[in-house]
């Protein structure tokens, strides 16, 4: 019992640490979002509740038309990255040999590169072959960085299907074109879900690539919103910032949580750290 | 065995050889099984057998040779239109459909109407004890439920062969023997050739109207159940099935002399000479300790160990100094149960001549 007790009473200075540890991490999130219903102009004294700076963001035309921007870059990079994602996993894992573990290495690069690296490569080769840089240009990037997530997680729920789930499927009368579209599609359903919440979330609110391949009009949001900070912090972008986190917060929640919906037990976490997979 | 109505063989290979990199896994395979037969290929891991079964259903493209399906080479057909099923030792059930469209799959494949799938597939769920399971997910059945799901999905189409590869395999050791009885009863209900493919000798032996022993990509020996149990003609196939007592001589007069002082008569072989060297195994269960009768071939030795197994005692006797037999005793009731032999007493054992087997 003695024994018991001492192992039970709790670290102080652990949960020191860690109380330090969440207040360094959200205080200024809330503070954000604080300031964001502020009805003064001040971002240090709190006087009273109010929607205003929520009202001039929504009747912001530019800022409006870079959400707007955003929202199409987001949707377009998703279906885009998700389409070749699963190619490029279907054909990794479909092809098992040497070439295609070093492929499936190289797949994973664009995860660890750097991001003003990659971003800095896209703008010499958008400009290298002359293409005018515009949302076109930006989407292309983020489809690009995109790829090696969805093949990421694809792969993982893949590597979960054996092989003989596809013949079994020929067996019983596929071509293997209805086996890809019938049976190892619709099993990778949840997966997609998950990858294509969770793209959707990273390119949404993505500033570095977008920084270094957008166009002049519309700028993508996280674009517009430093280029604004730059003539003066107006609490309009605490607003905006509030926004996005709630909408980036419910997305990714969405991400964790539909994909267990649909295939009881495996969810795209599962997928990302690979535990639980039966 | 069912009876065939049909004198064309459900499955042929004729001339089958796959080649690995180099490595001939299966090797100029020459077989026919008839209709409704329940036929095993039986062998250890790496003998070939689960390659030949993906050259029948046709996922593997043999090197040379052919495969015909109900007479029809097929050698070259895509799986999906060769009229043959397989049941996976992973079952490979589809995940996203629940039991009753899993096991409806290759009818509406075929694009038969829907009331007819729904009523043959209520009938097979029927047929496999799980008409209550068809709302179900794969992933909310046991082991044994799912593998007759497996079996349901691919009996429903009523291929010209049923292909099963070692589908028990995953099963614990209760569950598999109710599941070598069921298999067994369902394939004399609807009729239709398996070829199932086993390590396990047991299962070979209990629910086969033939077994086929492969090794190193050649059949050893191919027979009914009785036949490549009580005469193997082969060490690999006396040795694979059951335990066999081994010895290794040469002709001499009608006998096989093993030893100088040991003279075994065996049943002479066609073409073998005087001198030639032989190989015969006698079973161990067919060997006696005690209640030797005169027609038997006698030996005396000594007991060098004995094991209690329950229903029978093993025990280990020494001929000669490189040369032991083991014998199986039942434990009748009139035997007590302790050991009536122990380590040390001088024995006779004694045979019949009949349970000598000549090997090639």
């Amino acid at each position: 019992m003695g024994r018991a007790g001492k192992l039970e009473r709790k670290p102080r200075f652990a949960v020191a640490v860690t109380v330090v540890f969440f207040a360094w991490l959200y205080l200024p999130i809330l503070a954000v979002a604080l300031f964001s219903f502020n009805d003064k102009k001040s971002l240090s004294a709190f006087s009273g509740f109010s929607l205003r700076w929520y009202d001039e963001f929504f009747h912001n035309s530019a800022l409006i038309d870079s959400l707007v921007a955003s929202l199409k870059i987001a949707s377009v990079a998703t279906l885009g990255s998700l389409v070749l994602g699963t190619m490029l996993a279907l054909g990794l894992e479909r092809v098992r040999s040497r070439r295609s573990r070093v492929i499936g290495a190289v797949t994973l690069l664009p995860l660890v590169t750097p991001e003003i690296v990659t971003g800095v490569a896209a703008l010499l080769l958008f400009t290298g072959i002359s293409l005018k840089l515009s949302m076109t240009t930006v989407i292309l990037a983020e489809i690009t960085f995109s790829i090696a997530y969805v093949t990421v997680i694809v792969r993982g729920r893949l590597s979960g299907i054996s092989l003989e789930v596809e013949e079994a499927a020929c067996d019983l009368g596929c071509t293997p074109f209805q086996a890809l579209r019938l049976v190892i599609l619709p099993t990778l359903v949840p997966a997609l879900i998950g990858a294509g919440l969770l793209v959707f979330a990273l390119v949404f609110d993505d500033f570095v690539l977008a920084f270094f391949t957008t166009g002049v009009d519309p700028q993508p949001l996280p674009v517009r919103v430093y280029a604004s900070i730059r003539f003066g912090v107006s609490p309009a972008i605490n607003a905006i910032g509030t926004l996005m986190l709630v909408a980036s917060a419910l997305l990714i929640v969405a991400a964790l949580t539909l994909p267990r919906l649909f295939s009881r037990g495996t969810s795209s976490v599962d997928l990302i750290t690979g535990g639980d997979r039966r | 065995m069912n009876a065939s109505t049909d004198q064309t063989p459900s499955v042929s290979l004729r001339g089958l050889t796959k080649v690995y990199g180099g490595a001939t896994v299966v090797d100029g395979l020459d077989l026919d099984i008839a209709s409704g037969e329940f036929f095993s290929l039986l062998g250890p891991s790496g003998c070939g057998k689960t390659t030949t079964l993906r050259m029948i259903a046709g996922f593997s493209d043999p090197t040379s040779g052919s495969v015909l399906v109900g007479g029809e080479d097929v050698t070259s057909t895509p799986p999906h239109k060769r009229d043959v099923n397989t049941v996976f030792q992973s079952y490979a059930l589809f995940e996203h459909l629940d039991v009753h469209r899993n096991v409806g799959f290759g009818l509406r494949r075929r694009g038969i109407d829907k009331a007819t799938i729904d009523r043959r597939v209520s009938d097979m769920l029927e047929l496999v004890e799980l008409g209550d399971r068809g709302k179900d997910r794969p992933n909310q059945l046991s082991g044994g439920q799912r593998q007759r799901v497996a079996l349901a999905r691919a009996l429903i189409n009523q291929p010209k062969v049923l292909l099963l590869d070692e589908p028990l395999a995953a099963l614990d050791l209760k569950l598999r023997h109710a599941m070598q009885a069921e298999l067994k009863a369902i394939q004399r209900e609807v009729g239709i050739t398996f070829l199932f493919v086993t390590h396990d000798q047991d299962e070979a032996l209990t629910m086969s109207d033939r077994v086929a022993i492969m090794n190193e990509g050649v059949i050893e020996q191919c027979g009914a159940p009785e036949d490549v149990y009580e005469r193997p003609t082969s060490i690999f196939a006396a040795g694979f099935i059951g335990t066999s007592n081994l010895m290794h001589g040469s002709w001499t007069q009608g006998c096989v002399s093993v030893l100088p002082a040991l003279e075994i008569p065996a049943p002479s072989h066609r073409g073998s000479a005087e001198g030639d060297a032989v190989s015969i195994a006698v079973r161990p269960e067919k060997i006696w300790l005690s209640e030797l009768t005169p027609a038997m071939h006698r030996v005396p030795g000594t007991i060098v160990s004995t094991v209690y197994h329950g229903a029978t005692t093993q025990y280990v006797v020494s001929i000669a100094p490189d040369l032991t037999l083991t014998v199986l005793e039942q434990n009748l009731p009139q035997m007590r149960t302790d050991n009536r032999w122990n380590a040390g007493d001088r024995v006779e054992v004694g045979w019949l001549p009949e349970h000598t087997v000549v090997l090639t």
